[in-house]
């Protein structure tokens, strides 16, 4: 069976899945906790690492392959790889139990990388922070790329398929799509819910005002450290999706444009500290990229510029214009109702006729 | 060995100015200008333009590098940075803004690029402008080149050129009020509104005057300046963020430790160490940050020498005691 949609739409939906979880996890940070994450592709790319590097050398080491050092080098890398894809071809089981440890994994991994963020995280202040965290996200994208052994380095490494089962061609695609978009569906509302709980309130007081959050006993270090492990992790699941989803994995493409701006941009535009603009950040900018590339021999017929800078032009136009004009977002940060409306109405009338009397 | 020292004062010398350009506009506008890395771009590209297509020498072309970045800062000024400062933007949205200017700027780099590779036929994705510089002579075989001593004539020049202009005249002395305290400057009669014009058009031509002066030392491609913000903002960084020569000293010591710390290392350890010669201005900033966030401008040079001065308190770096 194969579902006959255009792949456009598909390669929007991919966009979308990968940009949302990343984004929910830079809105937790940046939204509700306040703390300026200008390092979000540190986690990002610790979530690939960890796909590159991890499930398949365990396989390999399972099914006697090589799995040291010699793993990662690429004249060795495709031959091992192809072998364990044909094992998680048909071995369902084993294929979904080898995608849930790479994203526990990536998880713990990135949660460990955003405890280590807290460091600079209490000590500075704003831009000097976004600085100091850029520059960590740096130094590990110039490892990754350097050392050969971890994941591939310049050559790169292939990622193991965990979706074989579903087939190949077109079905694997589509079925990895709806994956996607279910894993994006569950970071939005696990940080929805989040944001919702008590964590997520004293999260926003520490946001708007730390010394009145420290007066009622919240511990700022703590909610700061949490912020950035929940943050981390969330991230590094989004990295380690986009690893298995590609199937391979090279350090140059996790640069902090991709995935650090950007991430900066669908959450600019969908409005800073509200959860849900983030689904229309994200969705806006998906259809947009997506359009721009998939539309490009059209495109340069009457605009003679490569679609590339036209996308860059078109990312820094929605930042410029969305911090002048309208730096709140398409869809404002609303108090957050911890009961249900109707619960709230009730109550007021409630509290409307008690004066009365 | 002497090549490399030369060449590591030439590559230097352009990372100060580019990093006193940063310092000036964040001290002036609070702004931490990402736009930087473009500006710094346009400089290589105006000087390889002006050199392939009209010829001469390519110093001839980086005062007008100077001047366009220069005026490009004026532009982010008008559009994007004068509004924000007077709704009282916070820093973090500054700071994007100038990164939503570099994204538009990056592209129009690129786009030039691909306009002199296409209708030129040059070859302006990745060039090198280090062997048109002029030979001064040769010492032991290799050919002495001009550029470290005209980056170092063009540093000192600059540091001379500010300092008279920041203490002898009167535009400057109001320069320095706004950036101290600019309601009390406003009260007095000083508009401030000149001098972040002139903070912007002067970093902006830092930047020009360095990046043109850098295409010289080191092979360009459009995103050089993305490359190399890391090192000029941990220039910037590591000169205090509160002085602009400061920043001049502090860049000039972040280039110097890169080009030769890489090179003293790679001669020990191996060649592997090269490919991680980003780390070093990465790991000063951030040491610098999180050990002396004051950075070199906060050393008290004068207490050192026994004199007692009132050292002005780091502004604005360190969160506050909670």
């Amino acid at each position: 069976m194969v579902l006959e949609i255009h792949p456009i739409i598909l390669n929007i939906l991919v966009n979308f899945a990968i940009g949302l979880i990343i984004t929910v996890s830079l809105n937790l940070e940046v939204g509700i906790a306040g703390i300026s994450q200008f390092g979000r592709v540190l986690a990002v790319i610790t979530g690939a690492i960890v796909a590159a590097a991890i499930p398949g050398r365990i396989l390999a080491s399972m099914f006697g392959l090589p799995a040291g050092a010699e793993y990662a080098d690429h004249m060795i890398n495709y031959k091992i790889v192809d072998q364990i894809n044909r094992i998680l071809a048909v071995n369902l089981s084993l294929s979904i139990g080898l995608l849930f440890l790479t994203l526990v994994v990536a998880a713990i991994l990135g949660g460990i990388i955003g405890y280590i963020c807290s460091y600079p995280a209490l000590r500075l202040k704003e831009a000097y922070l976004g600085i100091t965290l850029l520059a960590f996200g740096d130094v590990l994208n110039t490892i990754a790329w350097n050392v050969e052994s971890i994941a591939g380095g310049t050559q790169g490494v292939n990622v193991p398929d965990v979706f074989r089962w579903i087939g190949v061609g077109p079905e694997r695609y589509f079925g990895v799509i709806l994956i996607l978009i279910g894993f994006g569906l569950l970071a939005f509302i696990f940080v929805e819910r989040l944001i919702r709980s008590p964590f997520g309130r004293a999260l926003k007081a520490m946001r708007d005002s730390e010394i009145a959050a420290a007066v009622y006993g919240k511990d700022i270090v703590r909610l700061r450290a949490q912020a950035l492990i929940v943050g981390g992790a969330l991230a590094a699941i989004g990295g380690a999706l986009w690893a298995l989803y590609t199937g391979s994995f090279k350090a140059v493409t996790y640069t902090r444009l991709t995935w650090t701006f950007w991430p900066w941009a669908y959450m600019m535009l969908g409005g800073t500290g509200n959860n849900l603009g983030m689904l229309v950040g994200v969705f806006a900018f998906s259809v947009l990229r997506t359009m721009i590339y998939s539309y490009k021999t059209e495109m340069t017929a009457f605009i003679p510029i490569s679609p590339q800078w036209f996308e860059y032009i078109l990312v820094g136009l929605v930042i410029i214009v969305m911090v002048l004009f309208r730096p709140q977002g398409l869809l404002p940060e609303k108090p957050a109702l911890t009961l249900p409306k109707n619960r709230i109405e009730e109550i007021m009338k409630r509290i409307k006729e008690a004066e009365k009397r | 060995m002497l090549d490399l020292v030369l060449k590591a004062f030439a590559y230097s010398g352009g990372i100060a100015l580019t990093a006193a350009g940063i310092t000036l506009i964040y001290m002036a506008t609070r702004t931490f200008n990402f736009a930087h890395a473009s500006m710094v771009g346009w400089g290589f590209y105006i000087v390889f333009a002006g050199y392939s297509l009209l010829g001469g020498t390519p110093y001839f072309y980086v005062p007008l590098a100077a001047l366009f970045s220069g005026l490009i800062g004026v532009i982010i000024y008008f559009g994007v940075n004068r509004y924000l400062l007077k709704v009282g933007a916070s820093p973090i949205t500054l700071m994007m803004s100038t990164l939503g200017v570099d994204l538009i700027l990056l592209a129009s780099i690129n786009i030039f690029a691909d306009y002199l590779t296409e209708v030129h036929k040059l070859a302006a994705r990745y060039f090198v402008l280090e062997l048109k510089d002029i030979s001064l002579g040769e010492v032991n075989g290799t050919s002495i080149r001009a550029i470290p001593f005209i980056t170092i004539i063009v540093v000192v020049l600059t540091i001379v050129g500010l300092h008279l202009f920041l203490t002898r005249t009167k535009f400057g002395i109001a320069v320095r009020a706004t950036i101290e305290n600019t309601s009390l400057a406003t009260i007095l009669g000083i508009n401030p509104e000149k001098v972040y014009v002139l903070s912007w058009f002067l970093g902006g031509a830092l930047a020009g005057l360095g990046g043109g002066l850098l295409s010289i030392t080191i092979s360009g491609y459009p995103v050089i300046g993305m490359t190399i913000i890391v090192t000029m903002f941990a220039g910037s960084i590591v000169g205090g963020l509160t002085s602009v020569f400061g920043s001049l000293f502090g860049g000039f010591l972040v280039g110097l430790s890169e080009y030769l710390g890489i090179t003293g290392l790679s001669l020990t350890l191996g060649g592997w160490i090269l490919a991680y010669r980003m780390v070093i201005p990465l790991a000063a900033m951030v040491l610098t940050l999180l050990l002396y966030p004051q950075g070199l401008a906060g050393i008290k040079i004068k207490r050192l020498s026994s004199q007692s001065t009132r050292v002005k308190p780091p502004q604005g770096i360190m969160k506050e005691e909670v």
